[in-house]
């Protein structure tokens, strides 16, 4: 992608490279400076097909540069651009320090070729909706509206800041999509580190795996994988922020680290707070008392509050002769989410509330050895994810807030005082080998191991006994072994990577179906699966600016712990379930026209079997059990476009046709081509912003946008096929039908702005959500926020 | 159901009324005149909200038939009806399942719609949102949020009129047992018969999410007599040596004979029954009739009764060919595997006769096993490969298949109404 920049002054000072110790395999580094010495952020610098932009600390980096010569290229607003040549062999690993000088002489615009790292990951082989937050971190939005503005991706969200997040792509949602940090899962986390709490300047950006996953994600998913990439941290670094919002928001972080002058060591720390009331109004029906009839009213929410806090620190041994890095970090988070309804906005809770906590030390060590061709990435981590859930209110609430108090325990129906602590031990190994410089091969294997038990004074006993059902301990182990060859063709015209997955797992526990029977070691349980799994992706790059892209897999989603164990409380174990399997495949395009205008258009087909859905056997109890097949095919189009100076449009849609197969029932045929219920079929996004340098003083920066997002009707349940919407694509009308289970079309047009200060270090954002007060839905019509204010101010050294 | 007002007196014309058509005698429930409506509903899926389909017939269904056309209602809480004269109504809201009272109205044109909704200020409990019909006027259901008071409603209006304490009553026994951990009063049986209220008493052994169910403290099942005259506590009768009255969805788990007796579930000591019974209490009495019962125990062992319907002396029934097992699809077989046959027993004799013409089914859950509407006794059908999936009539032992339905999902109930053209 071409990136067009105004240059003024642009002179080159020094070109120093520094020969230093095998890194990883191909990695070039260094840093960016101005003529002072100075740190020189978002500078492009482009090394042979690939590119980057500095970090605020000058630092940048690109990994996987082939053995040769390459053509070098640095350009920033304001200077001159460099140009050079530079010859690397397998045995090097360079180290680069550029200063770059300011003239103040105004020349030509000119166009840079270059890819930042973000842009890199766009164009993978295997293909991934990017997030760039680092892009954006002074915006004062949060991570769930960037992603929903993404093609293909829907973040399900049943409240306001810090609800639990459910991300569906392509159709695909819940445990059939995967989480990582940095390449790492991250189920140990529980809800500490996910897209509803992270604030945006923690991250780089956000990898959003559509079906085939690289095999550096160790992972069973089936419908895609979200890669949390941090913010990357060279030399030193300092970012604050704070952000102040309706509904009492509030969230502060700071982000440091520095680096020794040598290089050889490195520490840091993030650390973040949130705090929201989500105290919005929303439709709900509120009993009258006398008659108990329901008069719907815009309601306050009273006990809807999040609050979490989050710490990060790690020291880092770097550029060692035994370790590229060796780095020990210690993370913890404790959460606070109040619960102000159930699943249904049906009854207001004023008490009920959930808790969490872990503290996680993690290991990583990096190492590449024989000159750099082969390279070791080795995670550990153990901790212990405390979970709580208090429901032990003597009374119940009114929507009005009010209290009336009864002699039975607990508003929900599950009255609990409940402690549940999941031991859990997370191994990756990733190991890389260049063979030549166009073949390389990885390894990838991720074990984790879990051990559940609890305790909970007001949960279920086994019949006759005293014994705590909570208080039966489950095992879990999993391992992941992923393969893949990748090898460059004509020229790199030609990138192909083949994947094979080996999946396994074990698990013990109690078969204890009915709460009402007694246990005996007969009712012990320990199965075990293998599965296969493999994966074929292609690229050809038809020419600089065009490329084309396929990917075909087979593969397999394990049963999670949940699903195997039950909660112990509604939902009981079933140690007969099979693993979900999946054929997916993709094809996609990508051009950019004349450096200004970008197209991308992808399609996909998906044909999943025995999928694993909560079924109820015997009431009140329920049980994951493999249900249905689905099948379907669906396609994204996205364009970004800069169509003046100062002015770029985005948009983009996705549409997707999931279709229930299989079904062999005489009473549900009729479900058969049906679409997958209460999964939205259509949605878009449209977004404008404007970029202008020198608004109110010399060096600032004003940048203004405005973003709408539309989702089309979709239905709660199974509607048949020929009562569904009419028109082009099913985007006319209402189905034939006359239902209470629609969720209606929704639109959602949010604006703002950030407004960097003269001297770069201090940044303004402030955004309006939802600035047409739309009413929003997600999960069974819960509502969203309305209107919202939000006010951002960053620092960044 | 047919029953409830046929043998009450007090309603014998309203449903004389709703089977000749257009009459100026006004009975319960508004659209009296008009043309009549058949309305079925069907569970999309067996999950705990119940969705699924109701659509508005203009004649009783054959052949084949589909709920889900353009003319049919999606909703929630589709297990089953529990209709009262020419009132559609149900315990769970269409609109989420919450638990309460609805009342669904049909317009001429056959569209259905939410009329009236009567919330439970408990929409947690089980239970909640048991009810039973005096007449157009009066009624009286249950709400968790009060588990010793019965809550009394205005039918027409569809509004909570007040409730009775009954404190009292329920404390007659067990009141410092310490592990009884719930009690309540009308949370699972309701019925009205000869100007008395029956409610059941529940003294549970457990205080959580299942609380009143599979859990008596007691081996008898406990049933206070209120007089509807002047809402007063009389006494408490019991059905010994079983229990698991009823259960909380829209099958009721009783029926009234001809003659005005009353027939009631137990389901016995846990889901997979033991000393499940069907009780009596007869048209001019208030106690429990103790020289009659059936006990399933004496059929099969391990089974349950788990639905009945009364009429000419004979009880209509489903009766597990096997012993329950516990467990979801594929390992259990209380719900999804047809093992529940269909039987006549002479109330009189006790002599079973297996119906003949139609298959074992599964289990009819909330929806009623046998209903009568237009003077026909149907039976709901339902198999597990869902070949069978509607209403067939019967003629003394024999059934015949009337309507099949291809689409929409499991049967759950049939009611005719009359609505104003």
């Amino acid at each position: 992608m071409y990136m067009k920049y105004r240059l003024y002054s642009i002179i080159f000072l020094v070109f120093n490279i520094v020969f230093a110790q095998a890194q990883s395999v191909g990695g070039i580094h260094g840093s960016i400076y101005t003529e002072k010495g100075q740190p020189l952020a978002d500078a492009t610098v482009r090394i042979g097909s690939q590119s980057t932009s500095s970090l605020s600390n000058g630092a940048f980096s690109i990994n996987n540069i082939p053995a040769g010569k390459h053509a070098i290229q640095v350009s920033a607003i304001g200077y001159q651009t460099f140009q050079d040549s530079i010859l690397k062999t397998a045995q090097d690993d360079l180290k680069l320090e550029i200063r770059l000088l300011a003239n103040g002489q105004r020349i030509q615009e000119v166009s840079v070729t270059g890819k930042s790292e973000t842009q890199q990951v766009r164009e993978q082989t295997i293909r991934a909706v990017v997030v760039d937050t680092r892009a954006v971190s002074t915006q004062a939005t949060t991570l769930t509206d960037l992603m929903n503005r993404s093609t293909g991706v829907r973040i399900r969200q049943n409240g306001g800041l810090g609800s639990r997040p459910e991300i569906s792509i392509n159709g695909f949602q819940g445990k059939a999509i995967k989480y990582f940090k940095d390449g790492i899962p991250i189920d140990y986390m529980g809800d500490g580190y996910n897209i509803a709490s992270l604030p945006l300047e923690v991250l780089e950006r956000i990898e959003v795996y559509k079906g085939v996953l690289p095999v550096s994600l160790g992972a069973d998913a089936l419908g895609g994988a979200v890669n949390l990439v941090p913010a990357k941290r060279r030399g030193a670094q300092l970012n604050a922020f704070y952000e102040i919002g309706s509904f009492n928001t509030h969230r502060i972080g700071v982000v440091a680290s520095r680096e020794s002058n040598d290089q050889k060591w490195a520490y840091g720390t993030e650390l973040f707070f949130n705090h929201a009331d989500n105290d919005y109004k929303a439709l709900v029906g509120v009993r009258d008392p006398n008659t108990a009839n329901l008069e719907y009213k815009r309601m306050r929410m009273f006990h809807n509050g999040f609050e979490n806090f989050y710490g990060e620190a790690f020291v880092a041994l770097q550029n060692r002769s035994w370790a590229d890095e060796l780095r020990l970090s210690v993370a913890g988070f404790a959460l606070e989410r109040e619960q102000q309804h159930p699943a249904l906005m049906t009854d207001a809770y004023g008490a009920a509330m959930g808790k969490q906590q872990t503290v996680v030390p993690s290991l990583r060590y990096k190492k590449s050895f024989l000159d750099g061709k082969l390279s070791v990435d080795q995670f550990a981590s153990y901790n212990n994810l405390k979970t709580r859930r208090i429901d032990t209110l003597m009374g119940r609430y009114d929507w009005y807030g009010e209290f009336t108090p009864n002699s039975t325990r607990g508003e929900s129906r599950l009255p609990s005082l409940s402690r549940v602590n999941e031991n859990q031990l997370i191994l990756r190994t990733n190991i890389g080998y260049q063979i030549n410089p166009t073949t390389k091969l990885d390894f990838n294997y991720v074990f984790t191991d879990a051990q559940r038990d609890g305790e909970d004074p007001y949960g279920p006993r086994l019949d006759g006994t005293d014994i705590d059902v909570l208080s039966l301990q489950s095992t879990y182990q999993k391992q992941v072994f992923g393969v893949s060859l990748d090898k460059y063709w004509l020229e790199e015209k030609l990138h192909n990577q083949l994947m094979g997955k080996y999946y396994r797992y074990n698990a013990s526990g109690i078969q204890n179906t009915w709460f009402s029977t007694n246990i005996t070691e007969a009712d012990k349980r320990n199965v075990s699966g293998n599965y296969w799994g493999i994966a074929e992706a292609l690229r050809y790059r038809i020419t600089p600016q065009a490329f084309v892209r396929g990917s075909l897999e087979y593969t397999y989603r394990l049963p999670e712990r949940e699903e195997l164990f039950g909660n112990n409380i509604f939902v009981v174990p079933n140690f007969e379930l099979e693993a979900e399997k999946s054929l997916n495949a993709s094809l996609g395009y990508q051009q950019t026209f004349a450096g200004s205008l970008t197209v991308e258009a992808n399609t996909f087909y998906r044909n999943t079997k025995g999928l694993i859905l909560l079924v109820p056997i015997q009431a009140p109890n329920a049980q994951y059990q493999n249900q249905e097949n689905v099948r379907g095919f669906g396609f994204d189009l996205d364009i970004n476009y800069r169509f003046a100076k100062h002015y770029r449009a985005m948009a983009n849609a996705t549409w997707q046709n999931l279709r229930l197969h299989g079904i062999t029932n005489a009473q549900d045929l009729w479900k058969n081509d049906a679409r997958l219920r209460n999964t939205p079929y259509f949605f878009a996004n449209a977004g404008i912003q404007s970029d202008y340098n020198n608004v109110f003083s010399t060096n600032d920066n004003l940048k203004a946008f405005v973003n709408y997002n539309f989702m089309r009707e979709f239905y709660l349940e199974t509607i048949p096929k020929e009562l569904e919407p009419g028109g082009f694509l099913g985007l006319s009308g209402q189905a034939n039908i006359n239902s209470n289970l629609r969720i209606p079309n929704q639109h959602l047009l949010n604006a703002g702005f950030t407004y960097k200060l003269p001297t770069g270090h201090i940044h303004l954002g402030a955004e309006v959500r939802n600035l047409l007060d739309k009413d929003l839905y997600d999960y069974y019509r819960v509502q969203r926020p309305g209107r919202s204010f939000h006010l951002k101010l960053s620092y960044q050294l | 159901m047919k029953s409830l007002t046929l043998k009450t007196g007090l309603l014998a014309v309203a449903m004389a009324t709703l089977f000749t058509g257009c009459s100026d005698d006004d009975t319960p429930g508004p659209g009296n005149h008009g043309t009549d409506k058949y309305v079925l509903i069907t569970m999309s899926e067996n999950n705990l909200n119940k969705p699924g389909f109701a659509t508005a017939f203009d004649a009783l269904p054959t052949g084949s038939i589909v709920n889900n056309s353009s003319q049919s209602k999606q909703g929630m809480g589709f297990g089953g009806w529990r209709p009262y004269g020419n009132w559609l109504l149900k315990m769970f809201s269409m609109e989420s399942n919450a638990l309460g009272i609805e009342r669904l109205k049909v317009d001429a044109d056959r569209t259905i719609s939410s009329d009236k909704f009567i919330a439970t200020a408990d929409n947690k409990t089980n239970g909640s949102g048991n009810f039973a019909i005096v007449n157009e006027t009066s009624g009286y259901y249950w709400d968790g949020a009060k588990p010793l008071a019965i809550q009394t409603f205005n039918p027409t209006a569809m509004s909570r009129t007040g409730e009775i304490d009954l404190t009292a009553a329920v404390n007659e026994r067990g009141e410092n047992e310490a592990d009884i951990k719930f009690r309540s009063i009308g949370q699972k049986f309701l019925a009205v018969k000869g100007g008395k209220l029956y409610a059941n008493i529940t003294y549970a052994k457990t205080d959580g999410p299942q609380k009143g169910f599979w859990d008596d403290f007691y081996e008898d099942v406990y049933i206070a007599v209120i007089d509807i005259a002047t809402n007063k506590y009389e006494k408490t009768i019991k059905i010994e040596d079983t229990g698991s009255i009823a259960y909380i969805n829209d099958n009721h788990m009783y029926d009234f004979d001809t003659n005005g007796d009353l027939y009631i579930v137990t389901q016995g000591r846990s889901a997979l029954g033991g000393k499940s019974k069907i009780s009596r209490i007869k048209a001019n009495e208030t106690d429990v009739d103790k020289t009659w019962g059936l006990n399933m125990d004496d059929i099969q062992t391990g089974g349950k009764f788990v639905s009945v319907f009364a009429k000419d002396g004979k009880i209509i029934t489903v009766i597990p060919n096997t012993a329950l097992i516990p467990g979801g699809e594929g390992v259990g077989n209380i719900n999804f595997e047809d093992i529940w046959e269909f039987y006549s027993i002479d109330i009189a004799s006790k002599a079973r006769t297996k119906i003949s013409g139609i298959p074992a089914v599964t289990n009819p859950g909330a929806a009623f096993c046998a209903i009568e509407i237009d003077g026909k006794v149907l039976l709901r059908v339902n198999t597990k490969d869902g070949s069978k999936n509607g209403y067939y009539q019967l003629n003394g032992t024999q059934a015949t298949e009337l309507f099949n339905v291809t689409a929409g999902g499991s049967v759950s109930g049939l009611y005719k109404i009359t609505v104003e053209n």
